[in-house]
């Protein structure tokens, strides 16, 4: 018999606290699909994708119906596109991204990831294809994800692909200049990318992976939030020690959630189950945000100084609950900061609590990096670039995954805001310091050496 | 042996289990299986005992209706026939149905009638009334067997769509996912 008060906590949670499996992410293996030859290609793909996904987003529903969970998106993660499609050259490469958009819209996900390459060490021909056709690739289509590791802490930063990731975020944006430089918020520039997240845009199924694997995002800001608000109200003077224990408990449930749902969904479309990605992932509604939790915790906003220990206690207790949930913990697992995604963060963008110095520091102590940025369109490549090898450092040297999604914003300066529309949200556009520089050291290029960190053998 | 199922009410007090369980000894019967709780200010106890072919059913029934009496309890005995089958639901799901709402007369009575068409088994009721008028605070908790053999969209539609007319939130989920999410 269950007690009452269970149900009525899991009731409350679903009702007033956002709890959702925010994501569950097929992912395929497309490496032999590869052919020299083009339409072969685009077939095998399309048939691979099909055949595989067909029954993914109405499973995803009957088992969140079941549960009276609902999965919010169903979604599809493949190969590197650099590997897969490594003969061909840029304009064939956007052929590939339009191919994977298509069946995209035919098995009803909402994005399809896996447009990525992998250059922390150098750059191949097939990588240099896809950089370059990425910008055409992302404005052109609707679904694609891109993301490119560009460093990791065995390889070192790839400074040139760096100063080149700086030249195709400003030339994606301006090709969806129309639309704020839309293309830029489906394009990720990583350092340590892990081979089975589940988020986009940074999705990619890696080399070392299985044919076919569901992965599974959980999420849960807003259940947090409130297990915080309720613990504090019932004795406000808890101390920071209880807190981390009441969040790791909430992570607890919430993983649980995303465990059964996803090894349902796995075992129903009999394709192994991957990991649960713990992650806080806030949406752009209210009670959905992480920014929210900040204050919660007693600070006026996130961006405050005491933010970064705030976040450092957060990410842990998630960390540490939801390991206890899952059998298998994988892809970024920690709390994301996405400033337009988040309503709270933008916020706190516009009031000038958050700069961009200070989200740096946050994602030293967080799961992703400087997420969904929006700043002044004139931002040159070298500074873009100074941005992306800062983030970069933070990863190498730390052992962590870091990464860039930043929107230079066509046309619009700092102060402005830049609309993106649905879970992309919209921000308020930060400034960027020394936002005009032309600075000699991003074009000095070759590889910043593996830190000393990478000699653990 | 013979098995009896006796049910005792009446308002609670200090001593009630004391007295049925004493009764019990005295006369040579073994209690098998017992389930009491209080509702409000009333006690409900329900207790399977298994006593000698011997004994007269009639004599002990006497006893404890004479001894309960006392403490202001009512008691119902009956026989429990072995043929008796148990309900054939062992192919069944473990679902929890909730509703919330405005308190308001044949809440139960609606909701069950459509439970009970389906041939879903209820195998526990718990009604929650925190009373006042936010219709947050009355909560009614069923927890039902479904049969795998049954459609359990149909169900699911009939519930909502009365759910509707009553104005009530209605959600059905797997009883694992509160297992899941409250146990370790």
């Amino acid at each position: 018999m269950l007690t009452d008060r269970e149900i009525i906590a899991t009731l409350e949670m679903l009702k007033n606290e956002h709890l959702d499996v925010r994501t569950i992410t097929l992912g395929i293996n497309l490496v032999d699909c590869a052919s020299h030859d083009l339409d072969r290609l685009q077939r095998n793909i399309r048939f691979r994708v099909k055949h595989l996904a067909e029954n993914l987003v109405s499973v995803c529903d009957r088992i969140g119906d079941k549960y009276g969970i609902p999965v919010v998106n169903k979604r599809i993660s493949v190969s590197p596109i650099a590997v897969v499609a490594a003969p061909f050259k840029p304009d064939e490469m956007v052929r590939v991204a339009k191919t994977l958009d298509e069946v995209a819209a035919e098995v009803g996900v909402d994005f399809i990831g896996g447009f990525s390459a992998l250059v922390e060490k150098g750059t191949a021909r097939g990588d240099r294809s896809l950089i370059d056709a990425i910008p055409q690739a992302l404005a052109e289509t609707e679904r694609v994800c891109a993301s490119v590791n560009v460093a990791s802490t065995r390889a070192g930063i790839n400074m040139d692909a760096v100063m080149l990731m700086g030249k195709t975020i400003r030339q994606a944006a301006s090709l969806s200049a129309d639309r704020d430089g839309i293309a830029c918020a489906k394009l990720c520039v990583f350092a340590n990318i892990p081979q089975d997240i589940p988020f986009m845009a940074g999705a990619y199924l890696g080399i070392g992976e299985a044919d076919a694997v569901i992965n599974v995002g959980v999420s849960g800001p807003g259940v947090v939030k409130k297990a915080i608000d309720r613990a504090l109200e019932a004795d406000p003077r808890l101390d920071l020690g209880r807190i981390s224990e009441i969040i790791k408990r909430t992570a607890y449930k919430v993983t649980r959630v995303g465990e059964l749902i996803g090894r349902e969904v796995a075992e129903n479309l009999q394709i192994r189950f991957g990991v649960a990605d713990l992650s806080l992932a806030p949406t752009p509604n209210v009670g959905d945000s992480v920014g929210e939790i900040f204050q919660s915790l007693g600070l006026t906003s996130i961006g405050v100084p005491g933010s970064t220990a705030a976040l450092a206690l957060l990410n842990d207790a998630v960390k540490k609950g939801g390991a206890f949930a899952s059998s298998h913990v994988g892809g970024l697992s920690g709390a994301f900061i996405p400033v337009s995604e988040d309503l709270n963060i933008a916020e706190a963008a516009a009031s000038g609590h958050l700069s961009l110095e200070k989200l740096e520091a946050l994602t030293a102590v967080c799961s992703v990096g400087l997420d969904m940025v929006a700043i002044p369109g004139d931002t040159t490549e070298e500074t873009l670039a100074g941005i992306i090898a800062d983030e970069m450092a933070i990863g190498v040297i730390n052992r962590k995954t870091t990464a860039c999604r930043l929107i230079p914003v066509p046309g619009k300066s700092a102060g402005d805001s830049a609309f993106f529309g649905g879970l992309l949200g919209q921000a308020t556009i930060i400034g960027v310091n020394n936002g005009r520089g032309k600075d000699r050291f991003l074009r000095l290029g070759g590889l910043v050496p593996a830190p000393i960190q990478s000699l653990t053998n | 042996m013979t098995k009896l199922i006796l049910s005792v009410l009446g308002h609670d007090r200090p001593g009630i289990i004391a007295a049925v369980s004493g009764i019990l000894f005295e006369t040579g019967g073994n209690i098998e299986a017992v389930s009491q709780t209080i509702l409000q200010t009333q006690f409900s106890g329900t207790f399977i005992v298994s006593v000698p072919d011997s004994m007269a059913v009639e004599s002990l029934a006497e006893k404890l209706e004479a001894g309960l009496h006392l403490l202001g309890l009512d008691v119902l005995i009956r026989r429990i026939e072995k043929k008796e089958p148990l309900p054939s639901l062992l192919d069944a799901e473990p679902f929890v149905i909730t509703t919330q709402g405005p308190d308001q007369k044949g809440l139960v009575a609606r909701i069950t009638a459509i439970i009970a068409r389906h041939g879903v088994n209820v195998t526990n009721l718990q009604a929650i009334f925190k009373g006042g008028d936010d219709p947050e605070n009355n909560i009614m908790i069923y927890e039902v067997d479904i049969p795998r053999s049954i459609d359990r969209q149909a169900l699911n539609n009939d519930l909502r769509q009365k759910a509707e007319e009553l104005n009530l939130t209605l959600n059905i989920q797997h009883r694992q996912i509160f297992e899941e999410m409250n146990r370790i």
